[in-house]
């Protein structure tokens, strides 16, 4: 059995949740294995749309201690679950809450996480997982082994939640598990959005974003003054937020603001997964890099391999003519 | 506070990477070996924790001379003294290894109030190893920190973690706790002159990984092979001198994608 923990935010399944399934629909038909979704902290939460999927079974617990997450109460509950029935396959979100919890329950039954899985294929009777190692740069293929489950964890992304195969009765069994004896060391004290200031990028057509190729903070002007001449707006990878040479809201990615305009250029942004994921939906991409191995090129429509110092230059002035 | 915070030696990421020969992890012999970024903000958090609340620092790494070098710079850095775990095997994919034989060392030194590290690594990169840490400790953790508020009276931890989509998470830990620093969480202090002439005076250990009692796991996981993607990608690159490729670059942006 393969067994998908599924996501839930504010009462709803996450977009990632209809891709882990995805990945677990698919690795189950190859492995000829049943896929069980399990639902923890379902209480109030719409069971409509998993309902449609076309999976085995989903199981809910939906005890108290459950409805914000607290690893210290994930864990037993899976195991109690894993108890009852053992599973192949297991599948969590290579996303902040699944590498919270992923690695501990690998540490527990001192089994394999192949944490940061892309794609997998199946060899004999085994998965080959490909995970995504040295900032993306890299496809390192695993194989689990041994009895018992393995544990994977899918990058946001990887498996489309459109391709989803519907159609499916999946019967939903609620189990109860124990949780009083479990005691609590994590004591949630709030939740806040980061103050994005004045700057929403999700609304900007044309986006020109910098990334640590600039090298230093004076250099920026070159990104600013083609976000001009092309009348967009301003981005940033991590690193040059985090080097303070940008506020925090201009940063682009998993833990800044997701984009998708009609052009995003990135330059000197090598394209680390955590930046891909925020803008990898835009209509086309212009990557402006000299590393020609940089993960950016895999997903731009266009790229310049050479110096940006001698790139953008050029184009400002070629834009700048053009309009003027 | 007693505070070990965990170092991993990695490839320097900024020298150009290539696979070695048997098609399993990159090339290292001859590499520059630094600490992988994430864990120099986890230091730097330790040792402003330390400044605030007394007690010790203690770096700690698993490996040969590269986690002797990364060991001798975190203590340049300020750290009270080093223990490094000697380990003959090569670590490539190992986290369960790594995080067993770091817990422990961990508790063969006497325990903590608090174990930090980085979110994760340069080339695995996969943010495991610290949790991993936590269970075989037994305490409760925290990952993806950007601020940490100790409180040693109450024998507490505050945390905010930085969580999906700019979603900060404010928690409360009781002590012990292992966190995972996010990058950027502070500024990392360059090591000064007179850290680095004081840290060869500080206290150093070795200890083989075969006296930790660490299970054998190499079972658990083959590696098949390491990899650059191929670039079955849509980009095309648009050669020339500068000035020729962003001509082409804008009549295509206006003539075929029909974005300016």
């Amino acid at each position: 059995m393969i067994l998908v923990i599924t996501e839930h935010r504010e009462g709803k399944f996450t977009a990632h949740s209809t891709e882990l399934i995805v990945f677990a629909q698919r690795a189950g038909r190859d492995l000829g294995m049943p896929v069980h979704a399990l639902v923890l902290g379902s209480a109030g939460l719409d069971l409509d749309g998993l309902k449609t999927a076309k999976i085995d079974r989903i199981l809910t617990v939906d005890e108290p201690q459950l409805t914000s997450y607290d690893p210290d109460f994930y864990l037993p509950a899976i195991k109690a679950i894993l108890d009852r029935q053992s599973s192949s396959l297991i599948v969590g979100g290579h996303t902040t809450q699944g590498m919270d919890f992923m690695p501990r329950l690998a540490a527990l039954l001192r089994r394999p996480l192949a944490a940061g899985c892309v794609n997998y294929e199946k060899v004999g009777d085994r998965l080959v997982l490909t995970r995504q190692v040295f900032n993306a740069k890299m496809n390192l293929k695993v194989v689990p082994k041994g009895q018992g489950p393995a544990l994977v964890t899918i990058v946001p992304g990887s498996f489309p939640g459109d391709e989803m195969e519907t159609g499916g009765t999946p019967e939903v069994e609620a189990i109860s598990v124990d949780l009083t004896q479990v005691k609590p060391r994590r004591r949630l004290l709030g939740q806040s959005k980061a103050p994005r200031g004045n700057v929403d990028l999700s609304s900007a057509s044309i986006i020109v974003a910098g990334g640590r190729g600039l090298k230093q903070k004076e250099n920026f002007s070159l990104i600013s003054e083609l976000a001009e001449a092309l009348g967009g707006a301003v981005g940033a990878s991590r690193p040059v937020v985090d080097a303070e040479w940008l506020p925090r809201e201009y940063q682009i990615g998993s833990s800044g603001q997701t984009v998708a305009p009609k052009l995003y250029v990135a330059v000197g942004i090598s394209g680390a997964i955590q930046h891909l994921v925020g803008m990898q939906n835009a209509r086309c991409i212009v990557a402006i890099n000299k590393d020609p191995e940089a993960p950016i090129f895999k997903v731009a429509h266009y790229g310049i391999v050479d110096d940006l110092f001698k790139v953008v230059p050029s184009l400002i002035k070629l834009v700048r003519d053009l309009k003027g | 506070m007693k505070i070990f915070s965990c170092i991993k030696p990695v490839v320097d990421p900024a020298t150009r990477l290539s696979v070695n020969e048997s098609r399993t992890w990159i090339k290292t012999q001859d590499m520059t070996f630094v600490a992988s970024e994430a864990d120099n903000y986890a230091l730097e958090e330790a040792l402003r924790i330390r400044e605030k609340h007394s007690g010790e620092v203690v770096v700690l790494s698993l490996g040969r001379e590269e986690a002797a070098k990364v060991l001798r710079a975190g203590l340049a850095m300020g750290a009270d003294r080093a223990i490094q775990i000697s380990d003959s095997k090569p670590r490539n994919a190992a986290e369960f290894r790594v995080a067993e034989a770091l817990a422990r060392a961990i508790q063969k030194d006497g325990g903590a109030d608090l174990v930090l590290a980085g979110v994760q690594s340069d080339d695995l990169g996969t943010g495991a190893t610290g949790v991993m840490l936590a269970e075989f400790l037994g305490w409760v953790h925290a990952t993806v920190a950007i601020a940490v508020q100790a409180n040693p009276e109450a024998g507490t931890v505050q945390v905010e973690r930085e969580l999906e989509g700019g979603v900060i998470e404010s928690v409360e830990l009781s002590l012990p706790a292992v966190l995972t620093i996010q990058y950027g969480a502070n500024q990392p202090r360059y090591a000064s002159l007179k850290g680095i002439m004081a840290a060869k005076k500080k206290p150093f250990d070795v200890w083989s990984i075969d006296d930790l009692g660490v299970e054998d796991n190499d079972a658990l996981m083959d590696i098949k092979e390491l990899a650059i993607p191929d670039k079955k990608s849509r980009v095309e690159i648009l050669s020339g001198t500068p000035e020729e490729s962003v001509t082409l670059l804008v009549e295509k942006l206006r003539k075929e994608a029909k974005v300016l």
